[in-house]
């Protein structure tokens, strides 16, 4: 069938995608190299009996610690260059080295794939605001969610909590206060109007959006010590990139897509507005607040995890029905592979076009992105028009 | 004797403040059409979804005896169905697509509910049915409004409740379909257990489509009477204008091709 080649190809983009992320910067790494070490970690002990296993531990205790240090992103970008210029010695050997391996599973696999989880949570949660809301414009910016858990990061950044401590609290906090403006932007505006409707929904969430934007810049403003790095914050980075964030953002990130999955019909039928969404028997309220409360969860992880990163949900949904046509069943899936794809390509631009520097991946997304969608958009519309 | 099917009782309902439909009252048999005239802002609309339960109603809406308030909105959408008034959507789905929701309230919910072929050839029927049938695979965003209008008649059919509301279902459609929908719907309240209300613009093709008339003025019932007894002058007071004389005239303009015969008089 058409749309199963459609989704081969787009898998087989996202894989390409993947192995660049990993492959690319101030270190090369080939594909095969890539392959051979996943390989060898993914399937251990099936090829190399007792070797995979053992190698990996000398990697991450011995020459590898050095790499993970080096390539920490942000405020050492520069030194990074410096510090990955060894493991380039060792490349060309037939046998993967440890550098090579350590920064492949270390450093560069965690951060693609946070990055890749990144999108597609974003493009999931674009694709489910605008067919809820019957907005093709919608995303999780014009909620709210972002702005909300963003202000929450600024306010642990403010209180000057560093260390573990901060790492803790920071996604925590953002989490926490991305989930409250939802429950705000649908009390308010359950007050305002009882049947929930799309308008009143929308305007509630861009009003407290601008408020709690506001809200960010004027603590920014105020603590100058600690402006630089809310700003930082706000316009994303995959700076965080252990294992463990990936574990968890992945976990929540399958968890909302089931859910998502499970209304994906109710959703078709919301696009035609809520007149006809309730004529044909769909439990429009209910409906709403599980999956707007889904899509607070799934933003307040990522946004937790990444910052702000606009654009990528705005965007990709609208790329992929243009190619997928707009039943959820495969818009879902397809704007998962996509969103992931474009953010790990964007993360990729990030740290290497400006090299040592590292570009925000929030400008990124819509330096990149803006082009490409108009592209899209105008080169298929006009085959239509 | 045939049993009602459709039961309204003291329905009041409006957008908060004073309610726009103020104490209506009727029902409607089996195999029955309800046409529902009465001019602009008379409460029309806001009738047809008040019954529909897509706004809050005072006053009970029962179907085959059983109430609508307590359901939930599956069991709802099983009994009554309403088609609203065409609007523009941005998403692009096929028309097959578009018709297959209609089976939202008679599949399976759920992640692996697969299709059915039972679904399938319903969608088709209705489809055939609307003469959309060779356009199954366009893209509803690509359709003229007339055709688009058709698909959700089919959607409406697929739906297979038993009480379609129509809000105007034959604006946009040219003269021939607008006939060729008023035999279908006739033909599916025909078919046992089901009946329509239907709001028309047309008055011509109200009368002609439907069983029993309601004349509303001012969110009241201003008359209701069977077609074949209904006067066209109790549409004058509500309307303002002597709607007998200007078909008169229309016709006479026609078909006479009397130009100088005014097109309306004052009441």
């Amino acid at each position: 069938m058409e749309s199963k080649r459609k989704f081969l190809l787009l898998i087989a983009a996202a894989l390409a995608a993947v192995i660049l992320g990993i492959g690319l910067g101030s270190v090369m790494i080939s594909p095969v190299k890539i392959l051979t070490v996943l390989g060898e970690e993914l399937l251990p002990r099936a090829q190399t009996p007792g070797g995979g296993a053992s190698r990996t531990e000398e990697g991450t205790g011995g020459s590898g610690a050095d790499a993970s240090r080096a390539e920490e992103p942000g405020e050492s970008g520069d030194n990074a260059s410096r510090a990955e210029e060894p493991g380039e010695s060792g490349g060309g050997a037939s046998r993967v080295d440890n550098v090579t391996r350590t920064l492949v599973m270390q450093i560069r696999l965690p951060r693609v794939l946070l990055a890749f989880l990144v999108g597609a949570a974003m493009s999931v949660c674009g694709v489910v605001m605008q067919s809820v809301l019957k907005n093709p414009l919608a995303s999780s910016y014009g909620l709210g969610v972002s702005a909300g858990a963003g202000l929450g990061a600024a306010l642990v950044i403010v209180t000057g909590a560093s260390g573990l401590l901060g790492a803790i609290l920071l996604p925590g906090v953002s989490f926490g206060f991305g989930l409250i403006t939802v429950i705000l932007v649908l009390g308010i505006t359950s007050r305002i109007d009882r049947g929930l409707s799309n308008v009143t929904i929308v305007l509630v969430g861009m009003v407290l959006s601008l408020f709690f934007t506001a809200v960010m810049n004027l603590l920014a403003a105020l603590s100058p010590a600690y402006s630089q790095r809310i700003n930082l914050w706000l316009l994303g980075s995959f700076s965080m990139k252990d294992w463990s964030s990936v574990a968890a953002l992945a976990a929540v990130l399958v968890l909302c897509l089931g859910v998502f999955a499970g209304f994906s019909r109710e959703m078709d039928i919301m696009t035609f507005g809520e007149e006809q969404a309730l004529g044909m028997g769909v439990d429009l309220k209910r409906c709403k607040w599980i999956l707007i409360g889904t899509v607070a969860v799934l933003t307040g992880t990522a946004v937790a995890f990444a910052g702000i990163i606009g654009f990528v949900d705005l965007v990709a949904p609208h790329v992929v029905r243009r190619f997928f046509g707009s039943s959820h069943r495969r818009v879902l899936p397809a704007s998962a592979l996509f969103g992931g794809a474009f953010m790990v390509l964007c993360d990729l631009a990030a740290r290497t076009l400006a090299s040592p520097r590292e570009i925000p991946v929030g400008s990124v997304t819509a330096l990149l992105g803006a082009p490409f969608f108009l592209y899209i958009y105008f080169a298929k519309g006009r085959r239509k028009g | 004797m045939k049993k009602t099917l459709l039961k309204a009782e003291h329905i009041r309902c409006g957008y908060g403040g004073d309610p726009v439909v103020k104490d209506i009252s009727f029902q409607v048999d089996e195999g029955e059409s309800l046409c529902i005239l009465g001019p602009n802002g008379c409460g029309k609309t806001t009738l047809l979804r008040g019954l529909a339960g897509i706004l809050p109603v005072e006053g009970e809406v029962s179907v085959e005896g059983q109430s609508l308030a307590g359901m939930s909105a599956r069991q709802r959408g099983r009994r009554i169905a309403l088609m609203s008034q065409l609007s523009e959507t941005y998403f692009a789905y096929t028309v097959y697509e578009t018709v297959m929701l209609g089976r939202y309230v008679h599949r399976k919910r759920g992640l692996f509910a697969g299709k059915n072929p039972e679904d399938e050839s319903i969608v088709e029927e209705s489809l055939r049915k609307v003469g959309m049938l060779p356009l199954a695979d366009r893209l509803i965003t690509e359709l003229s409004g007339g055709q688009l209008q058709r698909v959700y008649l089919a959607r409406t059919f697929a739906q297979d409740p038993q009480v379609i509301l129509l809000d105007e279902p034959t604006n946009h459609l040219d003269l021939k379909y607008q006939v060729e929908l008023a035999e279908h719907l006739k033909e599916w309240a025909g078919r046992g257990n089901r009946c329509l209300v239907g709001v028309f613009h047309d008055i011509n093709l109200a009368l002609s489509f439907a069983d029993r008339v309601l004349l509303m003025e001012n969110g009241r019932i201003a008359a209701l009477e069977q077609a074949e007894h209904f006067k066209p002058e109790l549409l004058n007071e509500v309307y303002g204008l002597d709607v007998g004389a200007y078909m008169r005239s229309a016709l006479k303009r026609w078909e006479e091709g009397d130009k100088n015969e005014p097109l309306s008089k004052p009441v």
